[in-house]
């Protein structure tokens, strides 16, 4: 078999059990709050049009956005519990996915019981009550009995919707069939983008199949159907709890001392992740991997202990988290950088890998040749009918104000694109500038040039291994790691994302960190780098 | 066994009345005719006797209480009723819905399934072919067959009776009018029936009250109501039974005559 694709199966159990975990917890969630929920405003009248207004303005919010503002939300209500009872909770991976996919499922479930509910012949509840049922009994034996094929119609709506928005929980921190998606954007893995895409399908239409059977066996109150399909539920979702148990028992992975190595959404990350995984492998320490951390949610999540092991930028703290702008000293950030993690963040940085994966601007060699252009200065005069591309972030980063005000820049037209398109955006002519990474592979792929930043205008951002609070003190884990501090130079680090950017015999993240640990022992004896 | 005592229901703040004013005696044992136009308020007089409608003012007392002070789910469960439209519980078997108000009162087991076979007897629909049916399975007469055995199933003494036979055909209605009457007489129920149709209300009736308009108009036996209508009103309802009753007996005369 192909080994990309042996690879992605390889992972399939366990992106496959946490994304049932994930929709079986949020659907629960879902008809826990949404039955009671349809059945107030069922009674209340008054209540009715505000209730489902509200549940619909939520769906109208696109589902990533729903997923990323959990974050801070789950993280302030973490620190509201924390302040009564002396401990916060994870406001990282599950709880914000599970609280964006519960609200999600609610508008399906409620539309549909309150219009099940509403929709009972007023004959039979009068009937019910002549016959001397409560209100209680005749909302249960009469009123949800006959509603409950509309109900069941409205959770499966509900359940199709919520497997195919969860597959977007993998920025937010939590493993699911999405992680195939957005790994596989990041490095051009076009297989496993559609791996995750087919298995996500197939998990949806599995689940459509075995609810419309539910529902057609209360419809047409078919006890055997009804059975036959809750076993088939209960063999999916209980093998999909249980199954991440299974896989880390299997794996030997699974216990809470496990260190747990964070990585941002790309290739860079994915490399130096299973790099420092391969490194607490050979030196037998547990660890695990927490994939795919939207930019910014990485050092909280490190601070909170939820991961243990990550990569950062100093120039990222510096502008971000620490909001301080202008041009600054390499030397000067790395040192106020590490006393700021320190002091305020309890993190305890091991020090630079020895490269620095900066902001840069980049444009196609040929074109840079004939404008005359090598520095961001020469680019000014051309500017006006230059136009640039930038990543998700990059036009609303601090960096971007202070190249714009230092060369006084102002381009024709400003063009937001994902990274792993960003590149061959500007190699196809469709942009002329880019916002790219020093030690991005696709510079050379691509025949890019880097052009100088003579003012220092772009702060510098060494790669600091950083330890959460929680692994601080653990000497081993500081142990494993120390051997890399410093030896991983940009030449290497780019060679390395090379391996996996480039399209023709394209590493795996897994292989190419192999490699660069091949280098690295190589280097610490002789000198010359392939 | 009921009475109503200046009973009055207004459903919008006493700007109308759909009830005013209403005094009447059921008596124990008597098969009592509600008989009236649509909007006369027989229907929410009847409503009112087991608490589906609270009554705006005045006090009905059912087997010596005022049922403004008993729980009326409870009262409910002891009064059969007969629904118009009959309202079986489609997801149910007829032998769950016979079987319902007995449940309610927590029978065990196996007393309610004796009493659903004993009931379906009663009703002349077999057991072993009816117990285990869907109501959209039967037809309207079985279907009401099944309405009358649900609202005997918990030993009412009292029953009432909202249009029951109006749906059905004329001669499904003779023999389940016929059928209920001698249930009536047998098992000494005080039965109160809300009808418009004055000739079942002839055939039926120990006594039959006549609304109009919210109002009782006219109290009476039947014959006594036929010798003396004693209301334009109950006059010109008893006009139509009264043609139609000589049309028919002249042309039994006439074809006596030929034979």
């Amino acid at each position: 078999m192909n080994d990309n694709l042996a690879r992605q199966l390889e992972i399939l159990p366990l992106n496959l059990s946490h994304h049932l975990k994930i929709t079986v917890i949020a659907l629960a969630i879902g008809v826990a709050v949404g039955l009671p929920l349809s059945i107030l405003i069922a009674r209340k009248k008054s209540l009715r049009y505000p209730v489902l207004t509200a549940i619909g303005v939520i769906q109208t919010v696109p589902s990533l956005a729903l997923l990323a503002l959990m974050v801070p939300l789950m993280a302030a209500l973490s620190g509201f519990v924390q302040r009564f009872t002396g401990s916060g909770f994870s406001f990282f991976g599950l709880y914000p996915t599970v609280a964006a996919l519960s609200l999600y499922s609610l508008l399906p479930i409620v539309r549909n019981s309150v219009t099940g509910i509403l929709g009972v012949e007023p004959t039979l509840t009068e009937a019910a009550r002549g016959l001397g049922m409560t209100d209680r009994q005749t909302l249960f034996k009469v009123e949800l009995p006959l509603a409950l094929p509309v109900i069941v119609a409205g959770l499966r709506t509900a359940t199709v919707w919520v497997v195919g928005t969860a597959t977007l929980a993998t920025p937010v921190g939590q493993r699911s069939l999405g992680n195939y998606i957005f790994s596989g954007l990041q490095t051009r893995n076009w297989l496993a983008v559609l791996f995750g895409c087919v298995a996500a399908a197939a998990l949806a239409v599995t689940l459509d199949f075995l609810i419309g059977a539910l529902e057609r066996a209360a419809a047409e109150r078919r006890r055997k159907l009804a059975i036959a399909a809750f076993v088939g539920l209960a063999v999916l979702f209980g093998g999909g709890l249980v199954a991440p148990t299974l896989v880390a028992q299997y794996r030997g992975t699974g216990g809470s001392d496990a260190v747990s190595i964070g990585s941002k959404t790309f290739t860079e990350q994915y490399i130096l992740a299973s790099l420092f995984q391969q490194t607490f492998n050979d030196a037998g320490i547990p660890s695990r991997r927490v994939e795919n951390l939207g930019s910014t949610f990485g050092l909280d999540a490190l601070a909170q202990g939820e991961i243990d092991v990550f990569v950062d930028y100093t120039g990222t703290i510096w502008a971000n988290s620490m909001k301080r702008s202008g041009p600054a000293d390499r030397e000067r950030v790395l040192a106020e950088v590490t006393e700021w993690l320190a002091a305020e963040r309890g993190i305890r940085s091991l020090g630079s890998l020895g490269f620095e994966n900066a902001y840069a601007l980049a444009m196609r060699r040929d074109q840079a040749e004939a404008l005359g252009i090598a520095t961001i200065a020469d680019l000014a005069p051309h500017a006006s009918k230059l136009s640039i591309g930038g990543d998700y972030e990059f036009f609303e980063r601090p960096e971007w104000r202070s190249i714009q005000d230092t060369y006084d820049l102002d381009f024709s037209r400003e063009d937001t694109f994902d990274s792993t398109f960003m590149y061959q955006a500007a190699a196809t002519g469709q942009v002329d500038v880019i916002s790219a990474f020093t030690t991005d592979g696709r510079i050379d792929a691509f025949d890019l040039v880097v052009l100088d930043d003579p003012q220092g205008a772009i702060p510098p951002y060494d790669a600091l291994l950083l330890l959460s609070p929680r692994v601080a003190d653990r000497e081993d884990v500081a142990a494993a790691l120390s051997p890399l501090v410093g030896e991983i130079g940009e030449d290497l680090m780019r060679s390395a994302n090379g391996l996996v950017d480039r399209d023709a015999d394209k590493k795996p993240p897994s292989a190419a960190a192999r490699e660069l640990r091949g280098w690295i022992d190589e280097r610490g004896s002789t000198s010359p780098i392939p | 066994m009921i009475s109503a005592h200046s009973v009055s229901k207004s459903f919008d703040d006493g700007l109308t009345h759909s009830v005013r004013d209403l005094d009447l005696d059921v008596r124990a044992g008597e098969f009592l005719v509600l008989l009236g136009e649509s909007g006369s308020g027989k229907t929410t007089t009847l409503k009112m006797l087991n608490g589906l409608i609270a009554p705006t003012s005045g006090t009905i007392v059912v087997d010596g209480e005022d049922i403004a002070g008993v729980d009326q789910v409870v009262l409910r469960r002891h009064i059969g009723y007969v629904f118009q439209g009959i309202g079986l519980f489609p997801h149910l078997t007829v032998a769950e819905n016979v079987a319902l108000v007995p449940m309610l009162l927590g029978w065990p087991r196996p007393e309610r399934e004796a009493r659903v076979d004993e009931l379906l007897v009663l009703v002349k629909l077999d057991p072993k072919t009816y117990r285990s049916r869907a109501p959209s399975e039967l037809s309207g007469g079985q279907r009401q067959r099944v309405g009358i055995a649900r609202a005997l199933a918990g030993r009412p003494k009292i029953v009432l009776m909202d249009e029951p036979f109006g749906a059905l055909d004329p001669i499904t209605r003779d023999h389940l009018q016929m059928e209920y009457q001698n249930i009536h007489r047998e098992l000494g129920l005080t039965t109160v029936m809300v009808t418009h149709d004055i000739t079942e209300s002839l055939i039926l009736a120990d006594r039959i009250a006549v609304m109009s308009e919210g109002r009782l108009i006219r109290l009476g036996e039947p014959a006594d109501l036929v010798a003396e209508p004693g209301d334009p009103y109950v006059a010109e309802l008893l006009e139509t039974p009264r043609r139609q009753a000589g049309r028919l007996g002249d042309l039994l005369d006439a074809a006596g005559g030929a034979r």
